[in-house]
């Protein structure tokens, strides 16, 4: 698969690092929640992000900038050009009957809103619940609320919603759920698998590693001792794989 | 029932299909799940003496007929082969150690090394096409590639195996091996290529060339198989765009003893070996063939 050649639509910045570009492709890629698009800026590196949005040729992608790609990404304005080629990977399963919690800590919301996007589509009951350092790091809490969901905010510093981890307060609502979904920091994964073993939960999982080829070949994203790859193979995985999996190989 | 068994310079492959190096294999979780899968030997990832992070993305390009890449050689150095191997090790299946270097001593160094932990076959990365000093630029020479594997052969008792790529010399420079105690040649590596995007109007990869795979470069591997068993007849580990049994079958009637697969990893998974090997036993059956060992270099005999 070549690149497909996108336009910058619209940019909303969340803050100054934290930015969502609305891309204009010439055609819908068919995107499945939790899949990905390498991307790529001709002088810079190509990175895989998995949309926070897409609908036919639109597609969202909600960009922190930490590194030299990812800047130059998010100072992107209307009009200029994005590189992508894919969708690839595998995402979330969204058919699954049942009432679902969506977690996503920081930038991780991004897979996640995106499945709110689809759920309420398909009329599936769904929680919306979003981890933050602090309100002004907060992404989708209004979207989710827009599409009609219960929507939950976590601040690390309590500077709005509900104040602690995202995990701990999960762990107090997971009961009422048959099935989550999550993205985020690897530690809160593995807290989120853990409580999904313990409480009978089933869940679907994203993770991240270093994805360079995105097609299975390079093995720069190999997860665990099972040589699970993040981006064929996963990204997302499914609570058996990853039971798979011991807890210390995972992290 | 037909047998699919066939021996590279005394080591036993339980199926001709190899899993080729460069493809995920620097890690022994891979390797390992590549062993499982139905390969009959899995290649490492070239080994060099120092680890290398390889070059920045995109390191990979699609195009029409194949798959341009330029991973620069991207390995954890070669004294993880010490850990690497015993977990990567899983029924009986043969380990291929693949070594990069630029001179003789880092390559006498390694391939001890790399015996030491248990490597089946050492094969010699003598083709990369986008690494300087390393790969091609060192293996287009004749006389080096003699003098390299003849300090090889006599310091280590594994068999050595030579990777190659197209050259104009090729068949010197296999002469040249085979006549120092080379074990067998592995061909071919990718074509150094290009590829441009016309929007963005640069080469897409980052280090602008790459190595061709995939479809476009079967013929060609055909060809090279067909010019070193027609005049040399050495063990082959044949590669080159082999995305379906019928590929593979081509390479073994041109004289290939093994079949490497890579590129086609990536469109159909690691199970790609099972389904090669599988179509070719039904190949053999329909045509009437007790072992695959009766069809390799097949078309040399008419």
């Amino acid at each position: 698969m070549s690149y497909r050649v996108g336009r910058v639509k619209g940019v909303y910045a969340h803050t100054s690092l934290l930015k969502s570009l609305t891309i204009e492709l010439e055609d819908d890629l068919n995107i499945i929640p939790g899949q990905f698009l390498m991307v790529w800026l001709p002088g810079y590196e190509e990175i895989p992000l998995s949309p926070s949005y897409a609908d036919q040729n639109i597609v969202r992608l909600t960009v922190k900038g930490v590194g030299e790609t990812t800047k130059r990404l998010i100072s992107l304005d209307t009009g200029d050009r994005i590189y992508v080629r894919g969708p690839y990977g595998r995402g979330f399963d969204l058919d699954k009957p049942g009432k679902y919690l969506l977690a996503g800590g920081g930038y991780g919301a991004a897979p996640i809103i995106y499945s709110a996007y689809k759920l309420s589509k398909l009329g599936n009951q769904a929680v919306y619940v979003e981890g933050a350092k602090s309100i002004k790091e907060q992404l989708f809490i209004d979207e989710a609320r827009k599409l009609g969901l219960e929507a939950i905010l976590v601040t690390e510093d309590g500077s709005s919603g509900i104040k602690g981890l995202i995990t701990d307060y999960i762990k107090q609502i997971i009961g009422e759920f048959d099935i989550l979904l999550g993205c985020g920091p690897e530690p809160m994964l593995i807290k989120l698998l853990n409580m999904c073993i313990e409480s009978g939960v089933d869940c679907q999982l994203s993770f991240e590693r270093v994805v360079k080829c995105g097609i299975g070949i390079c093995g720069s994203c190999v997860l665990g001792d099972r040589g699970l790859l993040v981006c064929y193979d996963g990204p997302v995985f499914n609570k058996e794989r990853l039971m798979d999996l011991s807890f210390k190989e995972v992290v | 029932m037909v047998d699919l068994r066939v021996e590279l310079a005394g080591i036993k492959l339980s199926n001709p299909t190899v899993l080729a190096s460069g493809i995920l294999g620097d890690n022994a979780a891979l390797l390992r799940r590549a062993a499982k899968t139905g390969f009959g030997a899995v290649t490492t990832k070239s080994f060099t003496i120092e680890p290398r992070e390889g070059y920045a993305t995109p390191i990979i390009a699609e195009v029409k007929a194949g798959l341009l890449n330029a991973v620069g050689l991207a390995n954890p150095g070669y004294k993880e082969i010490k850990d690497i191997l015993p977990k990567a090790r899983v029924n009986g299946v043969p380990i291929i150690v693949s070594l990069a270097g630029s001179k003789i001593d880092e390559f006498v160094e390694m391939a001890i090394y790399a015996e030491d932990w248990g490597a089946d076959i050492v094969e010699l990365n003598l083709s990369c096409p986008h690494v300087s000093m390393m790969g091609m630029d060192i293996g287009h020479d004749p006389a080096f590639v003699a003098n390299l594997v003849g300090e090889l052969t006599g310091v280590i008792e594994t068999p050595v195996f030579i990777k190659i790529g197209l050259t104009d010399n090729y068949m010197e420079v296999v002469s040249r091996a085979l006549d120092k105690g080379a074990a067998g040649i592995t061909a071919i590596n990718t074509v150094k290529a290009m590829a441009i995007n016309i929007y963005a109007k640069t080469p897409v990869l980052s280090h602008r060339y790459g190595g061709l795979s995939g479809p476009a470069i079967h013929p060609i591997a055909t060809r090279v198989i067909y010019d070193i068993y027609r005049e040399f007849k050495p063990p082959i580990i044949g590669i080159g765009g082999v995305e379906a049994w019928e590929d593979a079958v081509e390479f073994l009637l041109a004289g290939a003893t093994a079949i490497g697969i890579g590129t086609a990893v990536s469109k159909h998974g690691l199970t790609i070996s099972k389904v090669v090997s599988d179509g070719i036993r039904t190949y053999l059956e329909r045509e009437g063939f007790e072992s695959v060992r009766d069809i390799i270099g097949y078309v040399h005999r008419k």
